[in-house]
């Protein structure tokens, strides 16, 4: 049986801050789904089933939200469910959402991550609860290191990227880091947090949401008809591997290859470098661009490094990579692989504000999570899939 | 035997109210318990969004109480040390006069037998409220609050509280066979008769999702390489003891066999830690060496066995052959 095609109508988003201390937990999901509702032109009755999605309860000490959260999402009655697959959890919540209308199970569903970083401590919840965390980026930071000295990358790279995201964040109104005086100096010269990655190579602590309303073919349509153009899927993946066995390679992990080209093959797209306009990849870390170009086929291996120092992945390049202001600007955790998700559908709606590319009518969104082991990725289109 | 291990976290959250919630727990510092309005019900504790229609509520708040109802009960006949009071007590449910939802609270009457449904109740404040639910200490028999004269409220958005929690766990036959082993001072590891992988305390392999048993099991040598590591700037957190940069390692064991995640590398500064150099274990005594660290929810760890691993002195091993084994 055919797959039902699925648009995106409805995208919200919070204010990412350090400390929305304005703000319940729910009154922050509230902000961003009530948002995506309005974007929708629906209400809360309008709406089949609610998909949550968010990280380790640990982080804000909350367990299983989703029970508190029912009341603030119009839940009463409804299918309520909540997705975990660590940082990649965002765009796994997004991509279980859209399989309920693909599915022809539901026909509008609501889904919405989050993370209120200022309640809790991502590091003490990283760590297991115990002294001597490392935190992500003390996980990360020895696999940079490998992709440094494997790449033969110049150091300046992971400054570059660390620069470029900050300034396209300064188009964005929602992003949390609004750094108007960045520069390469800056970075190279800010502490070493988790050696080799310094601190303004890191992303932020941040509190905030994201939502997205999907629907139906005909909903679809019927937005388009509106002067509302949806964002079309063109394809979802997720894919995991072990975190830990002999022959494993972290820095182009094989989930991730294969969650790329499943997307790939399901969007028609056998060149994606050439056939993807803009892209947005979960970089908390900044060397983790380089590596993800090359982790999904974007660029050769070994080289993806040589496309940012082009500059083909600045906003003005030939391949923009994250125009939001990425992971290195708002980092809410739960909500951050949502983020990037309803970013590359807003692209192709032609619906990016002043962080719009031009001509953006395909864009991929890619987040991930844990030890680079889940991968959830999506593609989305200004068109409606063929077939 | 079965060896069980223990662990207990805690940390303490800031929850940030809102306004709506922020203003329940204002009131209660005036001592004046207030519900919202929602269409012609009265909801107590107020909540931010009507939980029917999913709409949100204008902030109409209503006085209620102090006085209730007791609706339904519960007794408690042994609290614990995690309950509110430390002798008998019931949990009830009290609907507050003027309110149209019951509220969830302690009951203090002296005994099961003098509780019952229909009973009239009110609250016995804590001496001094700081805006939290326990500021009602309890519910007592009669229409009269108990306690101190109402002050000015006090301006209350954020509740902070300490979240605790112990773990017991049961080690499995794998892990049983693995904390003996490291306490007689040797690494045991299993090796996949499929892919030729050793793992560390695992029962099966991650590759080949095969079983791997006793039959399976060789020992694996004390020494090896660091393969990667990173130098951590501690961020402060509560209950962290690390102020300054630290550094965590991973040692691969015997050439291209089982990495050892997150370990100290002893006797160096941390500044002279390189990808290649040779380390062996530097065990804790016999006596001293504990399997708390281990739990059902990981792998073999070498925590509260092997101290740290010290730099042999001999000439490094090629970085590239070991670099992308961290965990």
């Amino acid at each position: 049986m055919a797959h039902e095609p699925v648009a995106v109508v409805g995208i919200g988003q919070t204010k990412h801050k350090k400390r929305r201390d304005d703000l319940s937990i729910a009154g922050l999901v509230r902000e961003a789904a009530q948002r995506a509702l309005d974007d929708a032109r629906l209400t809360w009755t309008d709406i089949d089933a609610v998909v949550i999605g968010k990280a380790p309860d640990i982080f804000e000490g909350v367990m299983k939200p989703e029970l508190y959260l029912a009341d603030a999402l119009g839940g009463a009655g409804k299918p309520v469910f909540r997705v975990h697959t660590a940082g990649s959890v965002g765009g796994s919540t997004a991509i279980v959402a859209s399989h309920l209308v693909s599915s022809r199970v539901h026909t509008r569903v609501l889904a919405v991550a989050w993370e209120k970083q200022s309640e809790g401590n991502a590091q003490f919840g990283l760590g297991g609860g115990k002294s001597g965390s490392i935190g992500a980026g003390g996980a990360f930071a020895p696999w940079i290191r490998a992709y440094i000295r494997k790449s033969g990358a110049p150091e300046h790279i992971g400054w570059q990227i660390a620069v470029k995201d900050r300034q396209n964040a300064l188009r964005n109104p929602y992003a949390h880091l609004h750094l108007k005086d960045i520069s390469v100096e800056k970075v190279r010269e800010s502490p070493m947090m988790w050696d080799p990655l310094h601190f303004l190579e890191s992303c932020p602590s941040s509190d905030g949401a994201g939502a997205i309303v999907l629907t139906d073919k005909a909903g679809g349509l019927a937005a388009a008809a509106d002067g509302r153009p949806p964002a079309w899927v063109l394809g979802t993946s997720m894919r995991s591997e072990p975190s830990s066995f002999n022959g494993r390679d972290p820095i182009r992990p094989q989930a991730g290859v294969d969650c790329a080209w499943d997307v790939y093959r399901q969007a028609g797209i056998t060149d994606p470098r050439r056939e993807i306009d803009v892209a947005e990849l979960y970089v908390p870390f900044s060397w983790y661009e380089p590596m993800w170009l090359e982790g999904h086929d974007l660029a050769p291996v070994g080289e993806g490094w040589k496309m940012v120092d082009r500059g083909e992945t600045a906003f003005d390049g030939s391949f923009p990579v994250n125009p939001s202001g990425g992971v290195l600007s708002s980092n809410p955790i739960g909500a951050s692989g949502m983020l990037r998700f309803l970013e590359a559908a807003l692209q192709v709606r032609g619906a990016a504000g002043e962080h719009q590319v031009d001509g953006a009518r395909v864009a991929l969104a890619q987040a991930y999570g844990a030890a680079a082991q889940y991968f959830a990725m999506w593609a989305v289109g200004s068109e409606p899939p063929s077939g | 035997m079965s060896t069980q291990t223990s662990q207990t976290i805690q940390f303490p959250y800031k929850r940030t109210l809102g306004p709506v919630i922020g203003r329940f727990f204002s009131e209660l510092t005036a001592l004046r318990i207030v519900g919202i309005r929602c269409g012609d019900r009265v909801v107590v504790p107020p909540m931010e969004y009507d939980p029917q229609t999913g709409e949100q509520l204008a902030e109409h708040y209503v006085e209620v109480g102090p006085a209730g109802t007791v609706v339904s009960w519960t007794w408690v006949p042994e609290p614990g040390p995690h309950h509110p009071l430390d002798r008998p007590f019931a949990y009830a449910l009290v609907k507050l006069d003027g309110a149209d939802t019951n509220l969830l609270h302690v009951l203090d009457t002296g005994g099961e037998d003098t509780v019952s449904t229909g009973m009239r109740v009110a609250p016995r404040w804590r001496a001094e409220p700081v805006g939290r639910i326990d500021d009602i200490e309890a519910f007592v028999p009669g229409e009269t609050p108990e306690g101190p004269t109402a002050g000015e409220p006090a301006d209350v958005r954020t509740m902070e509280f300490f979240s605790t929690i112990t773990y017991t766990d049961v080690l499995s036959p794998t892990l049983e066979r693995y904390a003996a082993s490291m306490r007689a001072g040797v690494i045991t590891g299993q090796r996949c008769p499929r892919c030729d992988r050793v793992f560390l305390g695992r029962g099966y392999c991650s590759v080949d999702a095969l079983r791997l048993g006793p039959e399976h099991e060789e020992a694996l040598p004390d020494h090896g390489v660091v393969s990667n590591y990173t130098i951590v700037t501690p961020t402060p957190y509560p209950g962290q003891k690390e102020t300054e940069p630290f550094a965590r390692a991973s040692v691969v064991l015997h050439g291209d066999e089982m990495v050892v995640s997150q370990q100290q590398i002893i006797g160096v500064p941390v500044a002279d830690i390189r990808v290649g150099m040779r380390v062996k274990a530097q065990w804790f005594p016999e006596a001293e060496r504990n399997a708390a660290e281990i739990s059902s929810k990981g792998w073999g760890t070498v925590a509260g066995f092997i101290e740290g691993w010290v730099p042999t002195g001999e000439p490094d091993e090629p970085a590239e052959q070991f670099m992308d084994r961290v965990f």
